[in-house]
């Protein structure tokens, strides 16, 4: 933040650029190391399996090569029902719901917590906040049917009886979907984000706050002049990392906790679920790595669209 | 400075080293050393005591001359599919695997060039094997007229019928002899209704649904809409879904929910066998054959009444229910074809690798009957109904000793469908198959458990199968088997 | 502050609420014990589904109190004992391998790109941020890399090997690092540090709040996950706790979405009910709960300790 530039720009002049890098550049070796092998590599081959009739052949170069080009017939299906519209409405929707309350919540959470002098209350809050990530999904949905099934379900049962209201049918409903999916989404992984941001907040240097205390700055405003400021950078750069997956949906969060149930789908249906009920009798390669490919194209426009506006305004801030 | 490049280089070479040491030890066997025979087949999940029985098998079978050693994998039911589309799409060694019409598919990975072809194979190393499943059988798994994988022996039918709680039956006295259709059941639903308060009178949930007692032969998948009657009555292929029977069905299914005669939830509950062990459950519809109420009894600790519904046929859900193929990735398949043709006629081999080690994982009680073993949980695959000739399998003690004779009377009373060994190809509509598979998802379920009324949903799922090109299918399902018939003169 | 904090705690209860209300904290203290029994309510109703007899979860539907009490989903569970403790024991090392070398790989990578004086940094961000992008649909690709190329298959390192080069956790260590102020790295170099040196002694011991969170990320990755097991591993030695517990699962999933005809009853008679699955819940995040306190104790220290600094 505080740069001290006549010092940079002396050592700039003492050394070489290019040797200078190098070492840092050794420091990436491993890491470049695994991303070419475990995530470069298999880009082209995806991008044969989507392009291209492979057929099977024990010699892996064969396998390849002998492919026949088919053009997008793998991607046909992508688009294939009238309900493309929706499925790609709900993924946008749903993950801009997620980044935008999932962002404000763990904020909060990680300020009120900071907050707090009973540093021990604190310490307990977190610790069970994080209890729900430790469940799988179809721990969650056996979960949501132990609330929400129609007879045997806590919520008609133990809370909707007593207040003398119906049952409600709640898997065949889906006006309340986008809420359940929504909060139980939010509430699974609200612990394990904040965390990101506490960690931040433990970064900021305690002088700030005491120098506007001394101004006689309230609590809010310092939140609102110091912490947040602070935190920005974090906050953009997991904002950013969120709309490159916007084409990307947790499959458990949209398949096990409705129950894949279709009088649900105008609000359940995704991408994910889409592409694996269209593959799961299937088993073609070559649709699945089209429809990876869909995502990662999109993923990778919107990304690259948000981060120059982002550079425009603050180019430290940017991600690249 | 120095120094630093060094650490880096370390860290890096190590990374590589992982997977170098890795690679060294899969090094090609030297000629004359035992060809390892790799098996890949779904089952209760990988088996403790598998090595014992790998040993017994190997020292068994080159004993017999066969130069091999046998590695058996069992993958989990619900890995399995997943596992194996990526392994054999990855190419991977491996020499044979179990493929079905409901697992590891078997027309689109035979389609893909996943399989050797096997007729020639048979012929000269396990003639046994191909006269024990019969030609019928046998060109019913074929696909074109190429056999890609061998089917199991045994029932080679199937009909339906429900099976019904006998204590209830008993209970309240009640006539199950005069049961012929679904509907039939009603007057017993009335009074299970009313006398027992905690048990629903008809169980039909997601995958096992009372639908399926319209018995279509489907043609291209479970999930498509697009079928034959089971009946021979015509070739002309259809949707189903617009037959007048299928509208009958629904609204029956939706009249006996709204009496409460089906689980509220039922839409969304599919484990059928825990609604049965709980005892909540009077009757439910079940793919039926000689035996089945026992087997019932056995395995939900109630005991059932089975009534049959349909009459048997033999359609491709039998040849190609449960098969092993030889993978195009496998280096001696004379080799390969010789040891499943042992499998398949030895009974000593069959029955090891299905019960394990005698004394160990069962003990014999009579020359063809068995009991659990002291450490029956350590080896207990449960797949001999899937494995090679259950005609020379160990029957446990609970079973009905006449079993296998009442299969051979079965297998023989069966109409076989004039569709037989037809499998059609997909390639060219598979956008139109994946569309299809979401649609069914999104109004069967409803349709088939009651849920939702008929009049209003039906119409509602045919046209949206119309509009993701159902009827694309079906042409093209009609032009390849009006081809299939000409060709085979059926 | 510490000091203050200290005087509060042996302070009387009165006292402390007094103080919380003028400091306005209850409300937040209130939110907080609403939101945890949000979170504490579904492991007890999952604690109370393990411990009831299949029949009355059947009947009378899931209860936090059992109708009718059993301990046969445990019985089921830990039958195969030894299986369990091998599981427990695989998961322990695969997290504490995988957490160390991956703290390792992803500071090392994150700390040149937050630099401002890497010439790359922007290419090498980029290079690490598009990887993010290709998910599961490059499923077979991915598997021909790993088993067939690298020939992983089975082995050890397979089981944490694949997630290292992780670009989320590379990119958020970044942002902790670009905290750091320019001026320090500058006066070590003027005392003719080189560049590793400066990482590990200054960079390192600066960023104990960043290496703690992705360290607890890393150790949560590889205790979740059973994917790398589902997919690289045939043998039950090598199934670590979460994998002993999803395939039964995945087998009620995948056997309800295909129809397997005359088969089926035979197939589901040996899977186990649902309370045993509860049963599997509870004992895969039983020994996290039990550490998470001492985990947190080292996360919270780690976090003070990097909040003195300059």
């Amino acid at each position: 933040m505080n740069e001290d530039q006549p010092v940079l720009l002396k050592r700039r002049y003492l050394f070489p650029k290019a040797r200078k890098s190098f070492v840092l550049f050794t420091m990436l070796i491993p890491g470049l190391v695994l991303f070419t092998l475990l995530s470069y590599l298999p880009v082209p081959l995806g991008f044969i399996y989507a392009f291209f009739d492979v057929r099977i052949n024990p010699n892996l170069f064969q396998q390849i090569f002998a492919a026949k080009w088919i053009g997008f017939d793998n991607f046909r299906y992508l688009w294939a029902t009238p309900d493309a519209w929706i499925i790609t409405r709900n993924t946008i929707l749903y993950n801009v719901a997620f980044i935008a309350l999932g962002t404000a919540c763990s904020v909060a959470v990680a300020i009120a917590l900071n907050e707090l002098r009973q540093r021990r209350m604190a310490k307990v809050y977190q610790g069970i906040m994080f209890l729900p990530y430790f469940f799988s999904w179809v721990v969650i949905s056996y979960l949501v049917f132990a609330m929400l099934s129609v007879d045997l379900g806590f919520v008609n049962n133990s809370i909707l009886s007593r207040l003398g209201i119906q049952p409600v049918k709640w898997y065949q409903d889906k006006v309340y979907w986008p809420f359940i999916l929504i909060f139980v989404n939010l509430w699974k992984y609200l612990g394990y984000n904040s965390v990101i941001y506490f960690a931040a907040l433990a970064g900021i240097n305690p002088e700030y706050y005491e120098a506007a205390k001394i101004d006689g700055a309230s609590k809010w405003k310092q939140i609102r002049h110091i912490t947040l400021p602070l935190l920005s950078p974090t906050i953009i750069i997991l904002t950013l990392l969120g709309i490159g997956r916007i084409f990307n949906t947790e499959f458990g969060l949209f398949f096990q906790v409705p129950l894949n149930n279709g009088a649900l789908f105008s609000v359940t249906q995704t991408l994910d679920t889409y592409t694996y009920r269209a593959l799961i009798q299937m088993g073609e390669p070559g649709m699945a790595a089209a429809a990876g490919l869909y995502q990662a194209a999109v993923g990778f426009v919107v990304v690259i669209v948000a981060n120059f506006i982002i550079r425009k305004i603050d180019r430290d801030k940017s991600l690249f | 400075m120095k120094k630093a490049v060094f650490f880096s280089l370390i860290i890096a070479s190590l990374l590589f080293s992982i997977p170098m040491a890795a690679a060294e030890g899969q090094g090609e066997s030297a000629s004359g050393a035992p060809y390892e025979i790799v098996w890949y087949f779904i089952g209760n999940g990988p088996q403790k005591d598998v090595a014992q029985v790998e040993a017994a098998v190997n020292k068994y079978v080159q004993g017999k001359g066969l130069n091999a050693t046998v590695k058996l994998v069992c993958f989990d039911w619900g890995s399995y599919t997943q596992k194996m589309q990526t392994i054999i799409a990855a190419g991977e060694k491996y020499d044979i695997c179990f493929t079905s019409v409901w697992a590891n598919f078997y027309r689109p990975q035979a389609a893909k060039g996943a399989f050797l072809p096997l007729n020639d194979l048979l012929t000269k190393y396990a003639p046994k094997t191909k006269a024990a499943l019969g030609k019928d059988f046998l060109e019913g798994a074929a696909i074109d007229g190429i056999n890609y994988a061998i089917p199991a022996n045994k029932e080679k039918a199937h009909n339906w019928g429900v099976i019904v709680r006998k204590d209830l039956v008993q209970k309240y006295k009640l006539d199950v002899s005069k049961i012929k259709k679904l509907e039939d059941l009603e007057p017993l639903f009335k009074v299970i209704k009313k006398n027992e308060p905690t048990v629903y009178p008809f169980c039909t949930i997601v995958g096992e649904d009372a639908y399926r007692i319209l018995d279509w032969d489907k043609v291209v998948g479970d999930n498509i809409p697009v079928s034959l009657p089971s009946d021979n009555s015509t070739t002309r292929i259809m949707n189903e879904l617009e037959a007048p029977q299928t509208m009958a069905h629904f609204k029956l299914m939706h009249k006996w929910y709204q009496a409460g005669y089906i689980r509220k939830d039922a839409a969304v509950i599919t484990d059928f066998m825990a609604e049965l062990k709980s005892g909540n459950t009077f009757s439910i519809l079940q793919s039926l054959k000689p035996g089945k109420d026992a087997e019932m009894e056995n395995s939900t600790g109630y005991p059932w009444i089975q009534i049959d519904l349909t009459q048997p046929v033999m359609s491709n859900r039998e040849t190609t229910g449960s098969m092993q193929a030889i993978s195009v990735t496998c280096q001696k398949p004379e080799m390969v074809m010789s040891f499943l043709e042992a499998f398949n006629t030895d009974k000593y081999l069959n029955n090891l690798i299905n019960f394990g080690i005698e004394g160990t994982h069962y003990v014999k009680v009579s020359e063809n009957v068995i009991k659990k073993g002291p450490n029956n949980d350590n080896y207990n695959p449960g797949t001999a109904w899937m494995f090679g000739n259950q005609f020379i399998n160990y029957l446990w003690d609970n079973e009905d000793p006449k079993k296998w004779d009442k299969f051979l009377a079965y297998n023989k009373a069966a109409l076989p469908l004039k569709d037989l060994g037809f499998a059609m190809n997909t390639e060219s509509v598979k956008t139109e198959v994946a569309a299809c598979l979401n649609v069914w998802t999104e109004y069967l379920p409803q349709l088939e458990t009651g849920t939702a009324d008929p009049v209003k949903l039906l119409p509602e799922a045919i046209a949206k199968f119309k509009a993701v090109g159902v009827d694309k299918i079906i042409a093209e399902a009609q032009k390849q088997y009006d081809a299939w018939l000409k060709k085979t003169g059926k | 502050m510490r000091n203050t904090n200290k005087a509060l705690q042996s302070a009387p209860l009165l006292r402390k609420i007094g103080d919380g209300f003028k400091s306005g904290t209850i409300p937040i203290h209130v939110i907080f014990i609403i939101y945890a029994a949000l979170c504490i309510l579904p492991l007890t109703l999952v604690i109370g589904i393990s411990f009831s007899s299949e029949k009355s979860v059947a009947l009378n539907g899931y209860r936090i109190i059992p109708v009718e009490t059993s301990l046969s989903a445990y019985d089921f569970v830990l039958k195969e004992g030894g299986a369990v403790l091998r599981a427990y024991l695989i998961t322990i090392l695969v997290t504490v391998c995988g957490t160390i070398s991956g703290l390792l790989l992803v500071s090392l990578y994150a700390y040149p790109i937050s630099r401002r004086d890497f010439k790359y940094r922007r290419f090498f961000s980029l290079f690490a941020f598009i990887t993010m992008l290709f998910t599961s649909g490059f499923l077979v690709p991915w598997y021909i890399i790993v088993v067939r190329l690298l020939h992983l298959k089975n082995t050890f390192p397979v089981l944490f090997l694949p997630y290292l080069q992780n670009a989320w956790f590379i990119l958020i260590m970044r942002t902790f690092f670009k905290t750091i102020p320019d001026s320090l790295i500058e006066s070590a170099k003027i005392d003719g540090a080189g560049e590793y040196r400066i990482f590990f002694k200054i960079i390192v011991p600066l960023s104990i709040p960043g290496l703690a969170t992705i360290g607890l990320f890393f150790a949560l990755l590889f205790w979740n996950d059973f994917f790398l097991n589902m997919m690289f591993t045939d043998n039950e030695k090598m199934f670590n706790l979460q994998y002993l517990m999803v395939r039964v699962m995945l087998n009620i999933q995948y056997l309800s979405q295909v129809t397997t005809g005359s088969q089926s009853a035979e197939i589901m008679k040996n899977i186990p009910s649902r309370t045993s699955q509860m049963a599997m819940c509870i004992l895969s995040i039983g020994p996290i709960v039990f550490a998470y306190p001492f985990a947190q104790r080292f996360f919270i220290k780690g976090l003070t300790v990097g909040a003195i600094k300059e």
